[in-house]
């Protein structure tokens, strides 16, 4: 999803529309060097370079004032086309901006990292909004062109009438009664005035009188002016089309961002050296960091699932492990055992022991992130394999014995919750569930191998049927 | 629009009509309460064209009245917008002018004239073209398209355009006689 049409989008739009926009106030004299037209533009452009920017930042890198700039921005939020944050946060907080800004490679690390000062600032930051700039600009034009379309073809309007003496208005549909027994003209129901045609907005610029010429001059006018408009705006219309079935970059909330980003560089890096200055970022923004307790942890530890503290989103996959009941499972449903309720207790204990054991091992695992891809390979194709020899009892029990060796190893498969994207994380759901799916097949003894290993769609009535027909024979 | 319909009302009849000829008072004063009326829903009803059924009567109580439920078939007249009608002009002033096209009328304001036509004042106000072959005054017949209605529960009413193609006059009052 490359920014880039859409970029090429918003330039076009800054210099069609918003080219002599000036922020100053009507108050002040308008002269040679205090006049920022023009400098929407560069702001807008700059913009296209950024995904969230701190607006002092932003000011800096532009040489502009920042209240001149806030102004500016301000206006493009009016016009739908910024986004804009606002936070109170310390030094810390601004940091953990930086480190998100160091992630996304095209921002400038600021050098905020030195000082350390506990007073809380009230930070702004903005961030262009593709989704709904597309849709400003596309009604922006469409409004354009229907204004002067409604101006040009005026004979479906209904003309109006305003009485001049008490301001009251009429509609050609109130005609009627408006007629006088005396005279060729409309009288006002209230006061008797004589009513006048209430000419339309952009004819009464140069309308003096209203006679048939003027309208005829006036008409050419609009005609023109709509010709241009096509004309004019034709690069704008072309990029709007090729925009269109392009998906929108999506760069969130400035948290959401700043979470992603934040664990993208974890990703990519992988090196535990800035763990601790990362882990801080789990305490939220704006909390009071405590010196001489540490940082506050929090460690979940789901069954073979880590949760990433640092992401603000619920991981999808720890809240689909619930145990279904059985009469919501159907046949075709893509479940874990652990869903359908069909783990053994001490599995679940097990998993839950091993949980805090891999937290320790952790730290290690996280520079195997080579090894991890191999690793992920290897499952897909070591499951392919499992489902031909489903049958010969002599590959199977090899199998298990691979599968044993996995298990070992199988604690840093869930490190890859530290992908960006969130599709690439429903991916990864898929491969935790086979994950889990390894531990339990090695419970049942090496006799029974085939017991339903990649049949998850089996009905799950089987099992619990059996159980209750045991029960009954028991009592 | 014209329209051919089945419509229903309550007749109260007086007692006097009561004998052999109850049925023809029933129609004949169906007719004379119905026709030319304007309902909001329907229109102006232009004719009744025949009685489906009547039903029981019943008596008032006190009055001696009898009330029939009568249900009827008729033509209605609804004009709509975007409805191309034609009218006879009735009055012309400087604002426009008012027509009528059967029970229902319609102003044509002066933006909505063609440009080309100017208004005249005088004994008989006008609206003409510059080289004056076409004129539109009293009871000259126009061709007129509806932009706008306003319905209310008793009165419909309309203005037009003659500012399209094919639209304007259709024949000069002295013709036509």
């Amino acid at each position: 999803m490359s920014a880039e049409p859409f970029n090429k989008l918003v330039k076009l739009a800054a210099r069609a529309f918003y080219d002599d926009i000036t922020t100053k106030g009507d108050n002040q004299p308008k002269t040679a060097r205090g006049d920022n037209r023009g400098m929407a533009v560069v702001v807008l452009d700059s913009l296209t370079r950024r995904q969230w920017v701190r607006e002092e930042d932003l000011a800096k890198d532009l040489k502009l004032h920042s209240k001149q700039l806030r102004r500016t921005l301000r206006f493009f939020e009016e016009e739908k086309l910024v986004t804009r944050d606002h936070r109170r946060e310390t030094a810390k907080g601004a940091k953990i901006y930086s480190a998100a800004i160091a992630a996304t490679g095209d921002g400038q690390q600021t050098g905020k990292d030195g000082e350390e000062k506990l007073k809380m600032h009230t930070h702004s930051y903005c961030c262009l909004d593709y989704a709904q700039i597309y849709d400003v600009v596309r009604y922006r034009m469409h409004r354009m062109k229907k204004k002067l379309k409604d101006e040009l073809d005026n004979r479906n309007t209904i003309q109006e009438y305003i009485c001049p003496t008490c301001g009251r208005r009429y509609s050609a549909l109130d005609a009627l009664r408006l007629i006088s027994p005396n005279d060729e003209y409309f009288h006002c129901e209230k006061c008797n005035g004589e009513l006048v045609a209430e000419s339309d907005k952009l004819a009464a610029e140069e309308m003096g009188e209203g006679d048939d010429n003027a309208r005829r001059r006036r008409r050419e006018k609009l005609k023109d002016m709509l010709q241009k408009i096509e004309v004019q705006l034709k690069p704008l219309t072309d990029q709007l089309t090729r925009v269109k079935d392009l998906a929108v970059p999506e760069f969130g909330s400035l948290q959401a961002w700043e979470a992603r980003a934040s664990a993208a560089v974890r990703a990519m890096n992988g090196d535990s050296s800035n763990d601790a200055s990362k882990s801080s970022q789990g305490q939220g923004y704006g909390g009071t960091p405590m010196p001489f307790l540490g940082e506050t942890r929090v460690e979940v530890a789901l069954s073979g699932v880590e949760v990433k503290e640092e992401d603000s989103k619920p991981d999808p996959a720890a809240t689909s492990m619930k145990v279904l009941p059985p009469w919501m499972i159907k046949e075709g449903m893509n479940l874990t055992k652990e869903q359908r309720g069909e783990v053994k207790q001490e599995m679940r204990d097990n998993n839950s022991g091993s949980a805090g054991l891999r937290d320790d091992k952790k730290a290690a695992v996280d520079e195997k992130e080579d090894e991890k891809k191999i690793q992920d390979e290897y499952f897909k194709a070591y499951y392919a394999a499992l489902i031909k020899r489903q049958q010969e009892q002599e590959a199977a029990n090899r199998e298990q014995q691979e599968a044993a060796k996995f298990s070992a190893t199988t604690s840093n498969i869930p490190n890859g919750v530290f992908e960006t994207t969130s599709d690439r994380r429903v991916g990864m759901k898929a491969k935790r569930d086979e994950d889990d799916y390894v531990e339990w097949e090695e419970a049942p003894p090496p006799g029974n191998p085939v017991h339903k290993i990649n049949d998850l769609n089996a009905p799950a009535e089987e099992s619990g049927d059996d159980e209750d027909d045991i029960d009954w024979e028991e009592g | 629009m014209f329209f051919h319909m089945v419509l229903e009302r309550n007749m109260q009849l007086h007692p006097r009509h009561f004998g052999p000829h109850l049925r023809d008072k029933l129609v004949a004063k169906l007719m004379k309460d119905v026709e030319g009326t304007c309902s909001g829903r329907h229109g102006f009803v232009v004719a009744i064209t025949g009685v489906d059924s009547i039903g029981k009567g019943l008596i008032r109580d006190g009055t001696g009245f009898v009330t029939f439920p009568v249900k009827y078939q008729c033509v209605v007249f609804r004009p709509f917008k975007g409805e191309i009608l034609e009218a006879v002009v009735t009055m012309v002033n400087k604002m426009g002018f008012f027509a009528e096209a059967g029970p229902v009328q319609i102003f044509v304001s002066n933006h909505l004239i063609p440009d080309d036509m100017e208004f005249q004042s005088g004994d008989m106000p006008n609206y003409i073209t510059s080289d004056g072959s076409v004129k539109i005054q009293k009871d000259s017949e126009v061709r007129l398209k509806i932009i706008g209605t306003r319905v209310d529960a008793t009165e419909i009413f309309c203005i037009g355009t003659i500012k399209d193609d094919f639209l304007g006059v259709i024949n000069e009052p002295g013709a036509a006689a």
